[in-house]
């Protein structure tokens, strides 16, 4: 016979073991919809931290300080959810946003996508972070912070036809990576 | 047995008792944008890879977006690290392969249905191999300039 506080350490482990499983975290939700695979509403509490200190124990300070990817641990089911966008609609990232609140409590909303036919589980785009105790805030930070490490890419246009790095690459293999007489060739076919 | 609570609490409080087993791998794939690949926002997972969706891997590595390795049985293997280089939001190493085929040797963690890569050593770089410009031309359309053409 099972003792019942075994029992309990059994189901326990039991539960942190199991597949992330598709429950619905819409309730409350404000996302706003992008029309994304398999996406879905969700709002939950989670813990900012750093991936490769959960994962290999191997841990930074402040989650790497915006260097390092950060993750979410759901609350609700110890679930890792990774996120890999923020709100803005140009090719961010979430660690801008994240970062700020290594090791702290948040609830976040935004979008989660599950589509396990092509290995995306629990991986979100953060569109709003609420701090404990704090209010609400857009998770936007991303170019801002670009900007302030870039002030010599200033000008018109969107970063990522000014950032210096993503120039040099083009610059340098061309915009198929193939290098630059095959671009001469495909854009005096495509356009 | 009561002296041994304390003591299995502080093992499973502490971020290095948390780390779970990884299994050393040698994987070959393509160094992706993930939020493209997973999120159809450009559409199908067969154009968002290779020489069509170079520039806008090259976007997204710079913005910080999570990059990994897709192999060619369809496994994607989120990197954690890149050739033991752990600035993945954004850092110069995974940007200047965005696209290429590597092959990677690390090691392999998984949790909550996702595979994580920490890549110690990438033991051979093929560069992009993958010319999927010639199916779908470029994604986003918008990925070369048109003042491109005038040149």
């Amino acid at each position: 016979m099972i003792r019942p506080t075994l029992k309990r350490s059994i189901i326990c482990f039991a539960a942190l073991a199991m597949p992330a499983t598709a429950q619905d975290f819409s309730e409350g939700s404000e996302a706003r919809e992008w029309g994304l695979y398999a996406e879905q509403k969700a709002l939950f509490t989670a813990t900012v931290t750093d991936p490769l200190c959960v994962l290999t124990g191997d841990c930074a300070d402040n989650c790497g300080a915006g260097n390092r990817q950060v993750v979410l641990v759901r609350e609700a089911d110890d679930v890792m959810i990774f996120p890999l966008k923020n709100a803005q609609s140009a090719f961010n990232g979430a660690v801008a946003d994240l970062a700020p609140f290594c090791g702290q409590t948040v609830d976040v909303d935004g979008l989660l996508i599950d589509d396990p036919e092509i290995g995306a589980m629990s991986v979100y785009m953060v569109q709003r972070i609420r701090p404990e105790g704090g209010d609400w805030q857009r998770a936007n930070t991303w170019t801002d912070d670009w900007a302030a490490k870039n002030p010599d890419a200033s000008g018109d246009g969107p970063w990522f036809r000014r950032d210096p790095r993503v120039r040099q690459q083009i610059e340098e293999e061309g915009y198929l990576g193939l290098g630059k007489e095959v671009d001469k060739a495909f854009i005096a076919d495509w356009f | 047995m009561h002296r041994l609570i304390p003591f299995a609490l502080a093992v499973f409080a502490s971020p290095a008792a948390a780390a779970i087993e990884g299994e050393r791998v040698q994987i070959t794939g393509e160094v992706i944008d993930t939020w493209c690949y997973f999120s159809g926002v450009m559409g199908g997972p067969d154009a968002v890879v290779g020489s069509a969706h170079r520039t806008c891997a090259l976007w997204c590595s710079a913005g910080g977006i999570p990059v990994g390795l897709l192999a060619p049985d369809g496994q994607v293997y989120m990197v954690l690290k890149m050739a033991g280089d752990d600035r993945t939001a954004g850092g110069d190493t995974s940007l200047n392969i965005a696209a290429h085929t590597i092959e990677a040797d690390g090691m392999l963690y998984r949790r909550d249905g996702m595979n994580y890569l920490v890549v110690e050593k990438i033991t051979a770089d093929q560069d992009i191999i993958n010319a999927t410009h010639e199916d779908f031309g470029v994604i986003p359309g918008f990925a070369i300039p048109d003042s491109e053409a005038l040149k």
